[in-house]
């Protein structure tokens, strides 16, 4: 058992149909770990994210994810620990910011949501996680009328208050200004501190040099360490 | 171009059929009219009688929207395969697409039988029209959202009725729309559900036209349509505002 990777993939090939999208892939990342992933567009990347998060079954391999084994049957008890931001980040459009975020507590008190009814403790804890991502302001704005760096933050503190101990994020700065992107970055970077595994779809070379621990390059259904 | 051919020559067809390409039937209609117009006019002393036989037909049609909508809200998941079993999902859809197929005044004279003549038999056939048509409009709705965010939901651990919900707020335009079209579609057919007897101010209209009454008629058809108009505007509002 190597409990020491929060992600160990070995020999790992996935295709849909006959277009081979990943072949042969080896990737281990250590708890704890800010990684990201760079390629050209269709090359897989987001292809990598969700057979990481369990929504895709390699074709070949295996592939161990916070110690469990995944492609097995039991991901049931790995849902929940993983935060998944896709690249439309999946937020509850007619939803308040703070809707959204305790939304991530729903699966483990699923009366309270449905009831619309949460404690004070859980809301004091939403409210301080949209602190810490910059929101606090925001809590009762509709989603559908923020920015798209203040939505980024969103699914952001979303993914804090679910305590996942892993987050995908794909191409979370692709649809925003230099600036805003830079400060996106950083308050990914800043999560490491809090005993989180991150991996990160990237775009941006110079982002991915300055920010992140680990740089992998997907080229040609092959995985590449750059750094 | 083509359908248009088609439905000229069908239209042709079916008048021949119906028996309308008569000249006769101008007359007819002419004799008529003249018989009617004198005696057009409301019954001003029946206006309290056609606002309850009215205002009747609103709580039936109220009561059909608010139970439609709610047994929607938890079988609509039930039918939709993103959410529950494919087995479940297939069978749920089966029903509910079965039970659309029985038209709302065929379930009002069902009731009628059941719990007897009056306005229970029309709320409840209602009640089971709107939560068919419900049923199949919020799963289409929970089918057309973006993978993405069921995606993203699922692997936050989210499933069952926990997820329908979320979906469902992240729909709520769409939702509010086909509540409010049931709506729309349900103060309508009230109206001609006492027809047989199901309650509602369909039945004070068919006896009046009986007894050939025409001004105690139109004024329960007026009464009945600034109904329509003010559910219709309300709706609109409410469409602008969401
Ligand atoms: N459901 C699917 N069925 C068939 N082919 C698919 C499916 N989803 C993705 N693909 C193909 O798989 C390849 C990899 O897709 P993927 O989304 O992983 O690329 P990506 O690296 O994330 O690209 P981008 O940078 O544009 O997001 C693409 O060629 C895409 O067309
Ligand atoms: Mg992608």
């Amino acid at each position: 058992m190597e409990l020491d990777y929060a992600v160990d993939i070995k020999e790992l090939s996935f295709n849909y149909g006959d277009l081979v999208i990943l072949r042969n892939v080896n990737l281990s990342i250590k708890y704890g770990e800010l990684v990201a992933i760079m390629g050209k567009s269709g090359s897989g990347k987001t292809t990598l994210l969700k057979i990481i998060a369990g929504l895709l079954k390699p074709s070949v391999g295996s592939v161990r994810v916070l110690g469990w084994n995944i492609t097995s049957e039991r991901i049931e008890s790995i849902k929940g620990k993983i935060a998944y931001i896709p690249q439309t980040l999946g937020l509850i459009e007619g939803g308040s910011v703070l809707y959204n975020v305790l939304l991530a507590r729903a699966p483990v008190k699923p009366i309270a949501f449905m009831a619309g009814y949460w404690g004070k403790d859980d809301i004091m804890e939403a409210l301080d996680t949209l602190k810490l991502v910059g929101l606090e302001n925001k809590a009762m704005s509709r989603v559908d009328k923020l920015s798209g760096g203040e939505r980024q933050r969103v699914a952001i503190a979303r993914a804090l208050f679910q305590r996942a101990q892993l987050l995908l994020a794909d191409e979370p700065v692709s649809s925003l200004d230099y600036e805003t992107a830079e400060s996106i970055i950083r308050l990914i970077a800043s999560l490491k501190s809090r005993n989180l595994t991150i991996i990160a779809v990237l775009h941006d070379k110079e982002f991915a040099y300055r920010y992140f621990d680990k740089i992998y390059v997907i080229d040609n259904g092959t995985l590449k360490m750059l750094r | 171009m083509r359908i248009a051919t088609f439905m000229l020559i069908l239209s042709i067809i079916l008048a021949f059929q119906l028996n309308l390409i008569d000249p006769k039937i101008i007359g007819l209609i002419a004799v008529n009219s003249a018989k009617l117009i004198p005696e057009l006019g409301i019954r001003v002393d029946m206006l309290g009688e056609a606002l309850k036989a009215v205002y009747e037909t609103l709580i039936m049609s109220l009561f059909g929207v608010s139970t439609g909508t709610l047994i929607a809200y938890i079988v609509a998941p039930l039918a939709s395969p993103l959410i529950a079993p494919p087995s479940i999902a297939t069978t749920g859809r089966l029903l509910a697409n079965t039970i659309r197929t029985i038209p709302a005044i065929l379930w009002a004279i069902l009731f009628v039988i059941l719990v007897g003549p009056g306005p229970r038999a029309g709320a409840l056939a209602l009640s089971i029209y709107t939560a068919a048509y419900l049923i199949k409009f919020f799963y289409e709705a929970l089918e057309s959202t973006d993978r993405e965010h069921y995606d993203a939901l699922r692997v936050m651990g989210l499933k069952g009725l926990p997820l329908a919900l979320a979906i469902y707020t992240h729909i709520r335009r769409q939702i509010v729309s086909s509540i409010l079209f049931m709506l729309e579609y349900n103060v309508r057919t009230a109206t001609i559900l006492g027809f047989v007897g199901a309650g509602g101010v369909g039945y004070y209209i068919l006896q009046y036209l009986n007894l050939l009454n025409y001004q105690a008629t139109m004024t329960f058809v007026l009464v009945t349509l600034i109904l329509v108009i003010i559910i219709d505007l309300l709706s609109y509002i409410i469409r602008t505002r969401i």
